[in-house]
């Protein structure tokens, strides 16, 4: 948003005869209906029109010049100053003891105070730092312990725990910044983000598995070996099974302390890339006998 | 609560200028991996800062023994609001 004293070309003594002016000046000169070629006359319409709405308004006008309000005609936020803050809180981080702390040898009603003052006030924790820490999908199932390499030198240890969520914060207490006089360190807050895994996906506790089998094992079904988080089970695919079945297996999810989510395996079928050809002289040759037609739902 | 460049742009200094203000211990803002966070009592220091030192002339000598003396100052205040609280309560009745 402009200035509208620039945007009608005066100056900020104008009087109220002199903006009248100006604006019918430009309004007729931007008018959008007569300059229906110009795309900017109606933009610059809408400023010349906003300008002379504050400026021939002798309220607005006012506020606008102590800086009360913007050019859009919206109210300034009201500064606060230093003392609203340094005055009130606890925790304010640049309190300064030093301009009492000889009284405290003094011994009578005042000393107390002032020694309870100083426990309160003075022993300001230290801060907390924030940290993020990318772990690998079978860490956040399974928990991990993990080092995060600090900025300044040194590592800091996170135990994760199994089941975490993307985006959750482990705090680990006493492990910020330490107080700048004499009060505990901050805490360390770790921000935990799960990279994706190639098979596994997850909801909550479950965790899902795409299993790609072949068109033989799908339709004659078979005995094969799928991978869980938590290593490799024997899993029976029943005879006719299709792309999208889903088969359970209890327990073998995330394990949290009181609670186990299941993993669930999808079943997709796949064709081989290279067909051999007794495959294809099969197909050639195989009349169904029922009509099968994979995209009746579609109705095309 | 905001960052390094939001607070740059806010109260309108430059980066070197604010590395010299953190050099003076002027400023202690939180850290936040490898960018700082800034609070609302930042902010409102940095803006007495930028008073005392581009509308009253003080130099940057002179803006830390100033901050110095306005901390401890507040600090002063609270106490005697809390002695003066204390004294209340313990007389039972108004000073």
């Amino acid at each position: 948003m402009k200035d509208p004293y620039q945007i009608l070309d005066l100056s900020p003594s104008a009087t109220p005869a002199e903006i009248k002016k100006a604006y019918l000046k430009l309004a007729k000169k931007f008018h959008p209906d007569l300059n229906p070629g110009d795309k900017h006359a109606e933009e610059h319409f809408k400023e010349i029109s906003a300008a002379n709405d504050l400026l021939s308004d002798p309220e607005k006008r006012k506020k606008f010049d102590a800086g009360e309000i913007d050019a859009a005609g919206n109210e300034r936020p009201q500064r606060k100053y230093y003392r609203d803050y340094a005055s009130q809180s606890n925790d304010n981080p640049y309190q300064a003891q030093s301009a009492y702390s000889d009284f405290s040898d003094r011994s009578d009603l005042f000393e107390e105070l002032i020694r309870k003052h100083a426990r309160q006030t003075g022993s300001r924790q230290g801060h907390n730092l924030n940290y993020h820490l990318e772990i690998q999908f079978l860490d956040a199932v399974l928990g991990a312990k993990k080092q995060i390499t600090l900025p300044h030198g040194g590592t800091l240890e996170v135990t994760i725990p199994p089941g975490i969520e993307e985006g959750q914060a482990l705090r680990l207490k006493g492990k910020g910044a330490p107080s700048q006089n004499d009060g505990p360190p901050g805490d360390a807050l770790v921000e935990i983000s799960i990279a994706s895994h190639p098979y596994f996906t997850r909801q909550n506790k479950d965790i899902y598995i795409d299993l790609p089998i072949s068109i033989k094992e799908a339709i004659l079904g078979v005995e094969i070996k799928a991978l869980t988080p938590t290593g490799s089970v024997l899993l029976k695919i029943p005879k006719h099974s299709t792309t999208g079945n889903i088969l359970r297996l209890k327990g073998r999810g995330v394990q949290t302390l009181g609670s186990e989510g299941d993993a669930f395996v999808r079943l997709q079928v796949m064709t081989p890339k290279e067909v051999e050809p007794a495959l294809e002289a099969f197909l050639e040759n195989w009349q169904p006998q029922a009509s099968y037609d994979p995209r009746k739902d579609m109705r095309l | 609560m905001i960052n390094r460049q939001d607070f740059l742009l806010l109260i309108r200094i430059d980066n070197s200028t604010l590395d010299e203000w953190l050099e003076d211990d002027l400023l202690s803002p939180d850290q936040f991996e490898d960018d700082l966070i800034f609070s609302e009592i930042d902010v409102a220091r940095a803006h007495l800062i930028l008073d005392l030192q581009n509308n009253m002339g003080v130099n940057s000598a002179g803006l830390s023994i100033i901050l110095h003396l306005v901390d401890q100052m507040h600090s002063m205040r609270r106490l005697m609001s809390d002695v003066a609280n204390t004294l209340e309560k313990k007389s039972g009745r108004n000073l």
